[in-house]
């Protein structure tokens, strides 16, 4: 079924183009598109564009991970800390990290600093939140038989809360890939001489429209894989206990 | 005598902005190396008391007296168990990476009658079956004091005689002191040294039953009349 979506799409392009109803500038036929990816990906241009893109993803994902880890760790084993920064991060949950752009620029200028910061602001929250989620929701009664064994609160937390949390902390770390792939796109289109965002806007500049689309099916493609990687990644980390959702 | 002391503790809760007083002054002596069993009816603070006993509650008011140093287990009503782990990581669970000996696991396991479901996980199981886990898991731990809240309601006649008997035999070899609630005058009778009857948040009734040797069989004279004693005591007609 997938590939009959697939095929039906591509024709109706096709077809579009054939009867050139809109100029081939506006939509390139399926076939130029295919020739300029195919350029691109012999030249490796398309393929260093991505690589790049995905680093500044990768680094600012882990940066953000370890920030909602410790922060998140932080407001379970002290709740009190939490009032202290629990407004701020409602606050800037808010915010979405493209409008804050401008600002960036002008501190940090559009080197590598600026794009990092995009990416955790843009991962951070969904993290952040389920990994609170997961600590918080953690059953007392569990941690009650950790307490009847004479555990510590560190070894309560490594092997009760820390299990008890990594489905959710799983689901936090792939919607936060989600949305720091999405933001890269965005800072790069805006502050960036490298990467698929930056690819597009330069085609586009270029009038080259079928480069676009080239990189659009690139960044759509390289975003599903990733989710997909992670949604098998995640199954097999909780094999045999997922499937009754710990309940 | 050493053991464990309770004098007139109290505790109470608050339900709906309305104090419930659950325990209203209990005073109790716990000996060592012998069952104690806590029977009453069903919401008469059992649970509450065995709680404040195990220190996962604070009484309201008076005191308890813990006498010797024990490696205390507790058996919760319900089994407790970690979804993501097996059975026998399940088991392992109060144990120290070197004190794991995986032959005495073993028995254990044989002794619950879980042989064969080592790898399963909790969502495999039977209710029976986990509370069997949960039983495992404490004596895993070799503790010298076992706390046991009901531990047996969820297990079929034939598994529960079996692991009454276990229970006995355990707590013979190993001289551990076992504080055991339960709601059955029969499983009081045949488990208990020494019987506790709690109503209405004060204790009752107190029996010191000889110990025996042997099981003491349900059908004996001496046992009926021990039963017929006991049903006075709580106000039930059969
Ligand atoms: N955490 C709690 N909060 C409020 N009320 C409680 C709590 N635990 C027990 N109770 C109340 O205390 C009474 C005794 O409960 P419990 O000790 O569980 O009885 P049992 O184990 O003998 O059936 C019940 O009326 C119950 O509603
Ligand atoms: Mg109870």
């Amino acid at each position: 079924m997938p590939a009959l979506c697939l095929a039906v799409l591509f024709f109706l392009w096709h077809v579009i183009c054939k009867m050139e109803i809109v100029s081939a500038y506006v939509l390139p036929s399926p076939k130029k598109v295919w020739e300029s990816f195919w350029k691109m990906a012999v030249s490796g241009e398309a393929f260093w564009d991505m690589i790049i893109s995905l680093g500044r993803v990768l680094k600012g994902f882990a940066i953000a991970f370890v920030l909602a880890f410790l922060l998140g760790m932080l407001r379970t084993m002290a709740p009190a800390s939490g009032q202290f920064y629990e407004y701020l991060v409602q606050f800037f949950r808010n915010v979405p990290p493209l409008s804050l752009i401008p600002l960036l620029i002008l501190w940090c200028g559009i080197g590598e600093t600026t794009k990092t910061v995009i990416i955790v602001l843009a991962s951070f929250f969904p993290m952040y939140l389920n990994i609170v989620k997961g600590f918080t929701d953690c059953d007392k009664k569990l941690l009650e038989v950790g307490d009847v064994f004479g555990y510590s609160r560190t070894k309560q937390f490594v092997k009760i809360m820390l299990p008890y949390a990594s489905a959710d902390i799983l689901v936090g770390m792939r919607i936060g890939l989600g949305y720091s792939w999405r933001a890269i796109i965005g800072a790069e289109m805006v502050a960036a001489s490298s990467g698929l965002g930056h690819m597009i806007l330069f085609a586009q500049q270029m009038s080259r429209t079928d480069k676009v689309i080239v990189g659009i099916l690139i960044i759509g493609f390289v975003g599903y894989v990733t989710d997909w990687v992670f949604g098998w990644m995640i199954k097999k980390l909780l094999k045999g206990s997922c499937k009754n959702g710990w309940n | 005598m050493a053991g464990i002391e309770l004098v007139n503790v109290q505790k109470s809760y608050v339900v709906e902005k309305r104090n419930v007083q659950v325990l209203s002054g209990i005073s109790l002596q716990v000996p060592e190396e012998s069952i104690t069993v806590i029977l009453g009816k069903s919401g008469c603070g059992k649970t509450t008391l065995l709680r404040l006993v195990g220190e996962l509650e604070q009484p309201d008011g008076g005191e308890i007296r813990y006498g010797a140093v024990h490696k205390t287990a507790f058996v919760f009503q319900e089994p407790r168990l970690m979804p993501w782990l097996n059975v026998t990581d399940n088991i392992c669970f109060g144990l120290k990476k070197q004190a794991l000996d995986s032959l005495e696991i073993q028995s254990i396991i044989y002794t619950v009658g879980l042989e064969g479901f080592e790898r399963a996980y909790p969502f495999q199981l039977s209710g029976g079956m986990q509370q069997r886990v949960s039983i495992a898991r404490a004596l895993a731990y070799q503790p010298t004091f076992i706390m046991m809240d009901e531990p047996f309601a969820a297990l079929d006649y034939f598994t529960r005689e079996q692991m009454q008997r276990e229970l006995l035999r355990v707590q013979k070899s190993q001289g551990a002191s076992i504080l055991f609630v339960t709601h059955s005058i029969d499983e009081a009778l045949l488990l208990g040294h020494k019987i506790v009857i709690i109503e209405e948040g004060l204790i009752k009734a107190e029996f010191d039953l000889p110990k025996s040797e042997k099981l003491p069989n349900l059908l004996d004279e001496e046992f009926i009349e021990w039963k017929r004693n006991i049903i006075q005591n709580l106000n039930v007609h059969i």
